[in-house]
């Protein structure tokens, strides 16, 4: 089971992506628990996760989040803006899976 | 043009750093979003306690009664909106600290308190609703600033007592919290006295005159918003959160702004401010999201040829009636894009000062002081947020069709370029 955590301002626009996302998995065959929060939850969501993308226009949070990540030992990252705007769960889940296994 | 993005956006990415990750902004910001949701109890019972027509349905005193029965609800929370912040910022600030956050919050709202006047009218042991809501606000944030870092200092000072081992940790909690607390409190109280010899009789007052009142003054005015608007826009053209950074220095001056509306809404006299907090929330965030683009996917499903056109109009209609539209910011794309440049930043501007007119010549009228979340979609929200008001929603209707007139030509040329490349991939 791997476990992706998506953050943005109010976690409204990483949960239009949380569906394509599952779908895409579904598809793949891998078990996948994905999540969006707004960014004040992150650094607790944090913990639970395998893995923390990042919407690009939130992408000055990620300096405040890689110590945090760093304490709890998952990767993390800002989501291409390009994938991001075609709301891409194919192309996201690939990168947050690239990220868990590297 | 590249190397020029490029300079700008490293211009830019460290301001929204700071701005986002400053401590204190970071505190405001999400003491706001602790007061929000009695923020918005308290806005729906205004709506459901102004109810257009029930006057004339039910009589007018029986409607005076239904309005009486359902005041308490916004009178405890919307007006009284400070008390909430105020909490929520100590409550926040302490807690980033690593300490016992409860007591940030309640040392916070009870330094607010000691600043408080307590004579209304003449009547001791009365404190005005007003200083806790309105008027309260930018003394009420400073208290709480001030209130957590003084708790944070004595507590790392280390004054605190010690129990011995074998005392509940909850008891030896609430003892050590005793000494910090007490000098905190103190130190208000000192303020408060000092203050009593001042011709301003209260810090109250002292700020409100000095800081509070100038500030949403120049706040209100159209020039300051379109400033706030155009670096909203200019953060969001980077692919930056724009309100997420200038939310939060703005958002004090339009919540004050907002409550005395408010107030004047619901005294039934004439309400002062056309720019509010929901004025930026509902006439220009409210309609499909930042930079109003509602309107660009209205357009996109009438005059889009191209595949990719069409297939973002269909991808990002349902979000943009809630006014999520980062499929269309990121997807036009808007962000970095030399052709939409122009419309994104025009079409804000242009629809804030037909909107900013409408409103101070009282063609529609001005925001009632009423939180409408801004997920709520377009026409209801102007109409809500207007006090229920139809020419509410028929301004907001207009200002759509005048950003479609704005994006059109650009729109066109965006369109036609990825048609034309479609179109060469396909041969």
């Amino acid at each position: 089971m791997k476990k992706i955590l998506l953050a943005c301002s109010a976690g409204m626009s990483t949960s239009l992506l949380v569906k394509k996302m599952e779908e895409a998995a579904e598809a793949k065959g891998i078990e996948v628990t994905i999540w969006a929060v707004a960014q004040d939850k992150a650094p607790t969501e944090m913990e639970k996760a395998d893995v923390l993308l990042i919407g690009p226009q939130m992408r000055f949070m990620k300096k405040k989040y890689t110590p945090v990540a760093e304490e709890v030992g998952i990767p993390l990252d800002v989501i291409d803006p390009m994938t991001y705007g075609r709301v891409d769960g194919e192309a996201v889940l690939n990168q947050a899976l690239e990220l868990i296994e590297k | 043009m590249n190397k020029f993005m490029e300079f700008l956006e490293n211009i830019l990415l460290p301001i929204a750093d700071k701005l986002n990750n400053n401590r204190y902004l970071t505190a405001l910001r999400d003491g706001f979003m602790v007061a929000l949701p009695f923020i918005i109890f308290g806005s729906i019972f205004v709506v459901l306690a102004n109810l257009p027509f029930l006057d004339r349905l039910i009589g007018e005193e029986a409607f005076a009664t239904y309005q009486n029965a359902l005041a308490p609800a916004s009178e405890s929370t919307l007006s009284l909106m400070g008390l909430f912040v105020i909490v929520g910022i100590g409550y926040k600030l302490t807690q980033r600290y690593g300490l016992e956050a409860i007591y940030g919050g309640t040392v916070a709202i009870a330094s607010f308190l000691i600043l408080t006047p307590q004579v209304l009218e003449g009547v001791a042991g009365a404190i005005p609703a007003v200083s806790l809501g309105a008027e309260g606000m930018f003394l009420g944030i400073v208290t709480a600033f001030v209130s957590a870092e003084l708790y944070r200092f004595f507590t790392q000072k280390n004054w605190t007592i010690k129990m011995p081992a074998g005392v509940p940790d909850q008891v030896s909690k609430s003892f050590s919290a005793l000494i910090p607390v007490a000098l905190t409190l103190s130190i208000f109280l000192v303020l408060r006295i000092v203050f009593s010899f001042t011709p301003f009789d209260t810090i109250q007052n002292f700020i409100y005159t000095l800081i509070q009142e100038p500030l949403t003054a120049l706040g209100s005015g159209l020039p300051a918003t379109i400033i706030a608007v155009l670096l909203i826009q200019v953060f969001w053209f980077f692919g930056l959160h724009g309100q997420i950074i200038i939310n939060s220095v703005f958002d004090p001056i339009w919540y004050a702004l907002n409550n005395e509306n408010l107030q004047a809404f619901q005294a039934g006299q004439e309400i002062p401010n056309v720019v509010t907090k929901q004025f930026i929330d509902t006439f220009l965030v409210g309609m499909g999201g930042t930079g109003m683009t509602l309107a660009v996917i209205i357009l996109i499903l009438i005059i889009g040829r191209s595949r990719q056109m069409k297939e973002l109009g269909k991808l990002g209609a349902p979000a943009s009636i809630f006014n999520v539209n980062e499929p269309i910011i990121f997807g036009l794309p808007i962000v970095m894009n030399p052709l939409s440049l122009i419309p994104w930043i025009l079409a804000p501007v242009v629809v804030t000062i037909i909107t900013y007119f409408a409103m101070s010549t009282g063609i529609v009228p001005k925001p009632a002081g009423i939180i409408v979340p801004w997920t709520t979609p377009p026409l209801l929200s102007g109409f809500l947020a207007t006090g229920n008001a139809w020419q509410g929603a028929v301004l907001q209707a207009f200002n759509l069709v005048v950003v479609m007139i704005i994006w059109w030509p650009f729109l066109k040329i965006i369109d036609k370029s990825y048609y034309e490349n479609e179109k060469k991939s396909s041969n």
